[in-house]
């Protein structure tokens, strides 16, 4: 294992050109997927050259987002993640540099914003919006009609992976936005007065909760209600501001640092939904009307029923009375 | 066919037929005919006789001249299903074009194998029957169908083709003609033992209104598996439309939704960069011509074959390329020992379609690759086999994906290789078939060959044709020669061949040793 990490590190050093491949840029963020964004923003807390080479073509794969040095990559979905694995190779540690910081602490709140905040997110984006926030950022340029299949095969995994079913939807709603709030109320507890969540210095935890934010609060519609929950603590939000400009405004405009192939990623106009039309409060009337449509549905039934039965009936009644004179009939149309 | 010709001079002979000043002539013989005939059918071998002369008359007639006649009327029977227009379409203008008889003949003998190949009906009878008889010299032809009487047919096979690298199983359901205008509807599916399937229904129609040439649609749903030398998976569906299907011309649309998906992970860098979801929407037109004398072993004549592939017509954002195929073939005969020599020369370029197309690079899958042991004789398919080589085993490589492994020594192990195609290919074989000495090797059909073949890919897409030179990519020609015998048996075509590989660049994949490879008998 010492001799493979080892390879591994010697490979990153060795490797002239680092290249991460995500996702388009999009909503003034240089990569508008939430599973790239922490991946890029962990690199640039490292101080780590890279460049970004856009991936289009395949918004399903897991294995975006990735990192080529050398002829080595590490995908996204092998030992855990990008970021994982470069902390175990030992290639890039953000967390080694801060040894007072305890390790179950750290592990706890990544636990908690990888699970409880993620669910938010991936809720907010594939099951609330109305599709024109994915299409932007997963969908736009492939032909309408893969993207139309795409996007609903995405929104029932999702839908598959969160437990939501018609029945239980309003439940899982406001078991997700509680999870939520209580992650917010946690995280911002922690933060206080500090820079980052740990004692002054940068952690992994600090990449994943800025990406999550930082989409949180520049993509979602005003609307949003994950939005209003986090834009209720104010550290939060000014953690998130502070850093996207240190990080992402500062290294944008400094030549040979994150030159991107895509020349969008800073001029691209903030486009966000309009208020009503990306973000629809379908769980409150749904709840309400899943009582009424039962009611419907079951009269309507009832009634199906009974005109059933009235029509057989009324064939067997006639049937039986008129059986002779049909005879007589059926042996004139055979005469022809 | 017999029974219509057999049954024509009989039936024409009542009527003779009529032309200018043979007219009283032909009236008096029709009387005497008639005559001859109610006597006829009185007297028993008198009658035959009398038969046979008349019969004998109408031959000399035949043969001696031509004989004038018209087309009256068409009748069709037996169609329950079959909708007439179908039928008239396919043969009436034929047989009315007919001024004479023996062009009656022929024309009718045409049209009878025209509803045949329409593969609806169990059999086809023309006869030429009297005309009206107030109208002389006409003739109504009745054309009598008999309907396929179980109008599903299935079949099974193992067969092996020349782009799979192994034997695939497939079996279709045929259903014909279920709404009268000759559809013939199949379902088929096919598997591979390498994980290659497909399933697929389509439907095709002889014609469809005012367009005279067949129809086809197919939808399908396939993959296949290049892990091994590419490093990808492929996956289709799409829906493709023969839109002019003729003997030199075919026309047909594709429109195909392919995912490239690499579930190894160990893929090189611009395998990598290809995987995803793409839509092809292409144009492909064939011209083919044919004029050897045996697909299987050709001794004589020559073939032409141009496939010209165009996609990109969906928008921008669809797959553009634009593809050119040539294969040319011919065939001399030697003279001793049912020898002949085949030659061929195949040469295919593909080129992206777009603003900036010179640094494009090509869709992987579409562009060319060479090697394979099927036989480069038989197929006319275009270019791909290169005896000696591995499928997909020439041409330029990239290394793939190195993990960092636990090894002690530090030494990396080899690193295996993605074979990427080329985007101009070019390849040639010459080829000497001969008979075997001993008898029952002739009498079985099993021959010897001698061959040579040579073939060559460059890369031309992304910036690298400043790089190409004619000269470089001359010299670099892999090549392989060898000989062996071919043995043609009922269920399949076995090769057994001794490959020598006299030029390989440095990562192909070509093995000299003894090969075996199987294809269809047909």
């Amino acid at each position: 294992m010492a001799a493979a990490a080892a390879a591994a590190a010697a490979e990153w050093e060795e490797a002239e050109r680092k290249v991460l491949v995500a996702r388009k840029a999009a909503f003034g963020l240089p990569t508008a997927c939430p599973t790239c964004l922490p991946v890029l923003l962990y690199l640039r807390m490292s101080q780590v050259p890279f460049d970004i080479h856009v991936d289009s073509s395949f918004p399903d794969a897991d294995h975006i987002p990735y990192v080529e040095f050398g002829e080595c990559v590490a995908f996204n979905n092998e030992k855990g993640g990008v970021i994982e694995y470069l902390k175990e190779e030992k290639i890039v540690d953000l967390n080694s540099k801060n040894p007072s910081v305890s390790s179950s602490d750290v592990l706890s709140t990544r636990a908690m914003v990888l699970t409880w905040l993620s669910d938010a997110l991936q809720y907010e984006l594939w099951v609330v919006t109305d599709g024109s926030i994915p299409h932007e950022i997963y969908f736009s340029d492939l032909p309408w009609p893969i993207g139309k299949i795409l996007y609903w095969k995405k929104t029932r995994a999702v839908k598959q992976l969160l437990g939501i079913t018609k029945l239980n939807a309003a439940e899982k709603e406001d078991e997700i936005y509680q999870k939520a709030n209580a992650a917010y109320d946690a995280l911002s507890m922690k933060l206080g007065d500090q820079i980052f969540l740990f004692d002054d210095s940068p952690t992994d935890v600090d990449a994943l909760f800025l990406g999550h934010a930082l989409f949180v609060l520049n993509a979602l519609p005003d609307t949003s209600l994950l939005r209003s929950c986090l834009q209720k603590h104010d550290n939060l939000v000014k953690f998130a501001e502070h850093l996207k400009v240190q990080l992402l405004e500062v290294d944008t405009s400094t030549a040979g640092l994150g030159s991107s192939t895509d020349p969008s990623s800073s001029s691209t106009p903030r486009k966000r939904a309009s208020s009503g039309r990306g973000y629809k409060p379908k769980p409150r009337a749904k709840k309400e009307r899943t009582e009424e449509q039962k009611m419907f549905r079951q009269r309507s039934k009832y009634f199906l029923a009974t005109q059933l039965v009235a029509v057989l009936v009324f064939l067997s009644l006639m049937g039986g009375v008129d059986s002779s004179e049909l005879d007589d009939d059926d042996g004139v149309d055979y005469q022809y | 066919m017999a029974t219509a010709a057999g049954q024509n001079p009989k039936d024409a002979e009542p009527r003779d037929p009529v032309e200018g000043d043979d007219a009283e002539v032909a009236e008096e013989e029709y009387e005497e005919d008639e005559e001859e005939e109610e006597d006829g059918e009185l007297d028993g071998p008198a009658a035959e006789a009398a038969k046979r002369e008349r019969v004998h008359a109408v031959l000399n007639r035949l043969l001696s001249s031509p004989v004038g006649i018209r087309v009256h009327d068409v009748i069709i029977k037996g169609n329950a299903k079959t909708k007439e227009e179908l039928i008239e379409a396919e043969v009436a203008d034929l047989l009315r074009a007919a001024p004479t008889v023996q062009d009656l003949l022929r024309n009718a003998s045409i049209a009878s194998a025209r509803l045949r190949q329409l593969d609806v009906f169990d059999s086809v009878e023309i006869t030429l029957d009297a005309g009206p008889t107030e109208l002389p010299g006409t003739t109504n032809v009745v054309i009598e169908v008999v309907e396929a009487a179980n109008p599903i047919t299935g079949n099974a096979g193992v067969y092996s083709k020349p782009e799979a690298r192994s034997w695939s199983l497939e079996g279709s359901l045929k259903l014909k003609n279920m709404f009268g205008y000759g559809d013939i509807w199949d379902a088929s599916c096919a598997y591979g033992w390498d994980q290659t399937s497909e399933v697929g229904i389509g439907v095709s129609l002889p014609r469809f209104k005012s367009i005279p040439t067949p129809l086809m649609a197919r939808a399908s749903l396939s993959s296949q598996d290049w892990l091994k030398f590419s490093s990808y998976k492929e996956r289709l569906l799409g829906l493709s439309f023969g839109l002019l299907s003729t003997m030199q011309h075919d026309l047909s649309y594709n429109l195909t939704w392919r995912t490239l998906t690499d579930p190894s992970h160990v893929s090189s860098t611009s395998i990598r960069r290809q995987l995803g979801h793409n839509l092809l929407s292409a144009l492909k037109y064939t011209y083919k011509i044919d004029q050897r004398n045996s697909h299987l072993r050709p001794t004589k004549g020559y073939a032409f074959l141009s496939t010209t592939q165009v996609g990109g017509l969906w928008d921008s954002k669809g797959l553009r390329f634009f593809r050119q195929e040539f294969d040319v073939r011919g065939a001399v005969p030697l003279g001793f020992y049912n020898t002949a020599l085949n030659v061929g020369l195949g040469v295919g370029a593909i080129l992206p379609l777009g603003r900036g197309f010179m640094n494009l690079s090509s869709p992987v899958p579409d562009r060319f690759y060479l090697g394979g042991h099927s036989s480069p004789v038989c197929s006319l398919s275009g270019l791909s086999s290169l005896l000696g080589f591995r499928t997909r085993g020439i041409g330029p490589t990239e290394p793939r994906r190195l993990v960092p492994s636990e090894s002690d020594d530090g030494s990396t192990a080899t690193q295996r290789r993605d074979y990427l195609g080329g985007d101009f290919a070019v390849s040639a074989f010459a080829d000497l078939s001969f008979d075997l000495p001993l008898k029952l090797f002739r009498d079985a059909g099993i021959h010897g060959h001698a061959f040579l073949t040579a073939g060559n890919l460059a890369k031309l897409s992304e910036g690298e044709y400043k790089r190409f030179s004619l000269s470089e990519f001359g010299r670099t020609f892999r090549s392989s020669a060898g000989a062996g015998i071919i043995l043609p048996t009922k269920l399949f075509r076995v090769e057994v061949n001794y490959c020598y590989i006299l030029k390989q660049s440095e990562h192909d994949y070509g093995k000299t040793g003894i090969q075996f490879s199987f294809s269809s008998p047909l």
